[in-house]
């Protein structure tokens, strides 16, 4: 008898030990098999959505896989990492794309044609271009009796403190439309002044992601936030209480881009018919999110043009964002952060 | 001696386990602070990290909210430990108490500062329950709030065990001799406790200083360490080398922490003859602490409410109509479920592997006659994997296997999950294993039976309980861990929580709240499952005695 418990016992154990390894291995099996094409991505959920469409569309349904990251944190990994990255293709902001590949030579070029109205490095193609706004929760301004900002400069007044939430740039990628906006308009000393006099205004509604001021003020945290332009553009058709102010300094915008990871004789030759798919078939979609014209052919539509876009008068690169940062980091220290 | 080569191999297969995934990894942090990106070698990084604006600023923002977070976590858990030994409280509430104080360990940190911004904040659903903002939940309170509801469970499991093992009979000795209830408070509980309260003192600092989730969403401009660790590996300019120093300043307070522990254990009271007094009768007492108990985790586990409330709600909060949509949303989502199924493979098998190999490394230590060397290896490995925190082995990881085929891969998050946890799981075995008569392998030995046959027929299954429990132990933490797989999980291979931290991002709330529901429920029917399982094998080991005796009886 006491033979027989132990044995029993013995072999449940053993036999559950199996059963358990044998669904892991399994799992793990489907789970990192070699074919899927993995796609890292800083985009927002509207572009994503609009690139699967146009995969899935195409006959590419699950053979793909996104992987979001914030700005900041695929930029780091794409610059620390370089070609040893999990990704076989990238979609990021172009300067951080065209960065990383002077540091790591780890994109290859474009086997198919890329039409762009502006001229593109050979191994990317642009998804989207994206333009900062003000954007204002039209019951929050209400409730509290603020008076309508009109630029940028305005969110430093005293009389929003504590109602204004914008993104850090040293983490977002949607602060440096702001920054770019103050300087070149007051020039980097004066930007750095309006800089601290917002961020004392905002204290702890200081953002890592560029969405996140727009959710605060979706959410009723604050009544003003710095987001993107067609964002709040369908919000506010969504009938929520959202309201956006083309600030007077100007709509700075910046694009983001596909790019295919060279890795030898590993890389799947599905990521570069995926990147072609995406521009070929995608951009109808994007461009109902993200409406500023791209390609030849494109062109933006009314309700969506913002007032006074305008482009920074530099090339955009990761130097100039670390010098913009330096700004913003400097304003930090004035108001006290 | 045949038997202890097969011990030594067992001690084999761990030393090489923990050489190549704990100690190899570990001089790779070292060697990096020193070396960065491959430059020459220099105290460079150390110069920049510790004159670096900020960073002081941050390890001082550190040590003061772990500190108050400590203090306030182990007084209110001696409060609700109090009141299940030391009143009338009743049975049913004292159960309840015990069941309650520990659900927050079933859910992932980094969902606490979620469900804080969504009960506390602006909008939130406490707030417009109050009708108004009851404090600002960036920064210093948020943090405070998160780390202590976060702590209150272990630091609660270990009082409430202390107090157990108390003989209470010094109370009426000490009662007798004329003392003031004051001073019988202090000489028959506190002083008894001493050690343990500093004891929960200590692990619960130890988990807020190390702790990454919290200050990730409620952190607001009071920087801690473990953001800035964040920050300088995976910031938009990440620095390897400053990433290394700023690991290994975070190692620090916890090697101290563990020595004053380890230290400590010496000086832990425990009496053997528990004798259940009847306790004097006060109605007053019990009424008082009762009610505080009950305030305790009302506000401990109110701020988890809104996770039941706002996935159900359309548009929180200006569409306040019922919806079953996002809970939907994400089961239909096939990488959000598939995320979920990594997240419970993951826990499965980080739990299997690593019962067995904390199961091993106990055999070695409390049955076995090998040198007392390698027994104290295996007790050094335990001793330092509690020192290193969870995000310092990721970070480690990511130095050693980037490049490798291991890199973003199941097995080295399983392995991580392992090393990471394995001191609690390997002293649960250990102590349930020297517990147990020390003659049965000699016994077994001499009726014929070799090693592996007496430790699959007789130890095993006289262990089977505690192998349960470790198993239970591994499954949670591999659920809600999040520091330690930050930095290695990959595309193919997303759990729940780094799936959180990625949504986080996106303020995707309903998204980050159904998923914690799935873990906590994943959580609680597997404690459960468990729980009977233990229950069962205890049992049926008590009733197969009892028919062995009969049985004998009836041959007779």
């Amino acid at each position: 008898m006491k033979k027989m418990n132990f044995k029993r016992a013995a072999s449940l154990t053993l036999a559950a030990a199996v059963a358990v390894t044998g669904m892991g291995l399994t799992g793990c099996d489907t789970g990192s098999s070699g074919e899927q094409v993995i796609i890292y991505s800083n985009a927002d959920e509207e572009a994503i959505t609009a690139m699967e469409n146009a995969l899935d569309n195409n006959g590419y349904e699950g053979q793909y896989m996104f992987q979001t990251f914030g700005t900041s944190e695929l930029g780091g990994k794409l610059l620390a990492e370089g070609k040893d990255i999990e990704a076989d293709m990238v979609t990021m902001s172009t300067f951080y794309v065209e960065s990383a590949q002077a540091q790591n030579d780890m994109f290859q070029d474009l086997t198919f044609d890329v039409d762009t109205i502006d001229e593109f490095e050979p191994y990317c193609a642009p998804i989207t271009s994206q333009e900062g706004t003000i954007i204002v929760n039209t019951e929050m301004m209400e409730e509290n009796n603020l008076p309508m900002p009109e630029s940028i400069a305005d969110l430093a007044d005293p009389v929003y403190k504590g109602f204004v939430s914008v993104t850090d740039i040293a983490a977002s990628s949607t602060a440096w439309l702001l920054v770019q906006a103050l300087v070149s308009e007051y020039g980097e000393d004066g930007a750095q002044d309006v800089l601290a006099g917002i961020y004392e205004n905002v204290g702890d509604h200081l953002e890592d992601s560029g969405s996140a001021p727009l959710k605060k003020v979706r959410a009723g945290e604050v009544a003003i936030g710095f987001g993107l332009r067609q964002q709040a553009v369908a919000d506010k058709a969504d009938g929520l209480p959202i309201d956006y102010i083309d600030p007077a300094e100007g709509n700075f915008s910046l694009t983001e881009s596909v790019a295919v990871v060279d890795k030898g004789d590993d890389t799947n030759p599905l990521a570069m018919e995926m990147a072609q798919c995406i521009i070929e078939n995608g951009r109808e979609e994007l461009q109902s999110y993200y409406p500023n014209a791209l390609y030849n052919g494109e062109s933006t539509d009314a309700a969506n043009k913002s007032a006074n876009p305008k482009v920074f008068p530099e090339k955009l690169t990761v130097d100039l964002l670390q010098k913009h940062e330096a700004i913003s980091e400097a304003a930090k220290e004035e108001a006290g952060l | 001696m045949r038997k202890n080569r097969e011990i030594k191999a067992v001690f084999a297969v761990i030393a090489v386990f923990f050489a190549g995934f704990l100690a190899v990894p570990m001089i790779s942090v070292l060697v990096k602070s020193f070396t960065g990106n491959g430059e020459a070698a220099s105290f460079s990084h150390y110069a920049e990290v510790l004159t670096g604006r900020g960073f002081l600023q941050a390890l001082g923002n550190s040590f003061v909210i772990s500190i108050c977070s400590a203090l306030l976590a182990t007084v209110l858990a001696f409060v609700l430990a109090y009141t299940i030994h030391y009143t009338n409280a009743g049975g049913r509430y004292k159960w309840l108490i015990s069941k309650a104080a520990i659900l927050p360990m079933l859910l992932p940190t980094i969902t606490y500062g979620f469900a804080i911004i969504y009960s506390f904040g602006k909008q939130g659903l406490l707030t417009q329950l109050f009708g108004r903002q009851l404090f600002d939940i960036y920064g210093f309170n948020g943090l405070l709030l998160g780390y202590v509801v976060y702590t209150l469970p272990i630091a609660f499991t270990l009082i409430n065990n202390a107090m157990g093992y108390i003989d209470k009979r010094f109370m009426i000795v000490s009662r007798l001799m004329g003392d003031s209830p004051l001073q019988t408070f202090r000489m028959t509980i506190v002083i008894p406790l001493l050690g343990t309260l500093a004891t929960s003192f200590i692990q619960t600092f130890f988990l807020c200083f190390t702790d990454f989730g919290i200050p990730a969403s409620v952190g607001g401009r009071y920087e801690v360490v473990a953001s800035v660790l964040y920050e300088e590996m995976l910031g938009s300019i990440p620095n390897f080398g400053n990433g290394a120093v700023v690991a290994l300043v975070m190692i620090i307070p916890s090697v101290v922490s563990i020595t004053v522990l380890h230290i400590l254990e010496k000086y832990n009271v425990r009496y053997n003859k528990i004798s259940p007094i009847e306790l004097k009768k006060g109605v007053k007492r019990d009424v008082v602490f009762a009610v505080l108990s009950g305030a305790i985790l009302i506000c401990a586990l109110s701020m988890f409410l809104v996770m039941f409330v706002t996935p159900f709600i359309e548009e929180w909060p200006y569409r306040m109509n019922f919806t079953l949509e996002h809970v939907q949303a994400v089961f239909e989502d096939r990488q959000l479920y598939g995320v979920y199924v990594n997240s419970v493979i993951v826990a499965l098998i980080t739990a299997l592997a690593g019962t067995l190999i904390a199961y091993g490394g106990a055999l070695v230590t409390a049955r076995s006659t090998v040198s007392g060397k390698l027994k104290k290896v295996i007790d050094s490995i335990a001793l330092v994997t509690n020192t290193i925190p969870g995000m310092v082995i990721g970070l480690a990881y990511l130095f050693v296997f980037t490049g490798t085929p291991l890199q973003n891969t199941f097995p080295i998050i399983i392995i991580c999950n392992i090393v990471h946890y394995f001191s609690t799981p390997y002293l649960m075995m250990k102590n349930s294993l020297s517990k147990m008569n020390a003659s049965w392998e000699t016994t077994a030995m001499l009726m014929g039976d070799n090693w592996m046959k007496t430790i699959v027929r007789v130890v095993t299954p006289n262990a089977l309980s505690t192998l349960l429990e470790v198993f239970s132990y591994y499954f949670v933490n591999a659920m809600v861990t999040v520091s330690a797989v930050i930095f290695i999980a990959g595309a193919r291979t997303m759990v729940i929580t780094t799936k959180i931290q990625e949504l986080q991002y996106f303020n995707e709330f309903n998204e980050i709240f159904v998923l914690s529901l799935l873990i906590l429920f994943t959580n609680l029917i597997a404690r459960a499952i468990f729980r009977r399982l233990a229950k069962m094998s205890e049992s049926r080991q008590n009733t197969a005695k009892i028919y062995r005796f009969s049985e004998k009886k009836k041959a007779a």
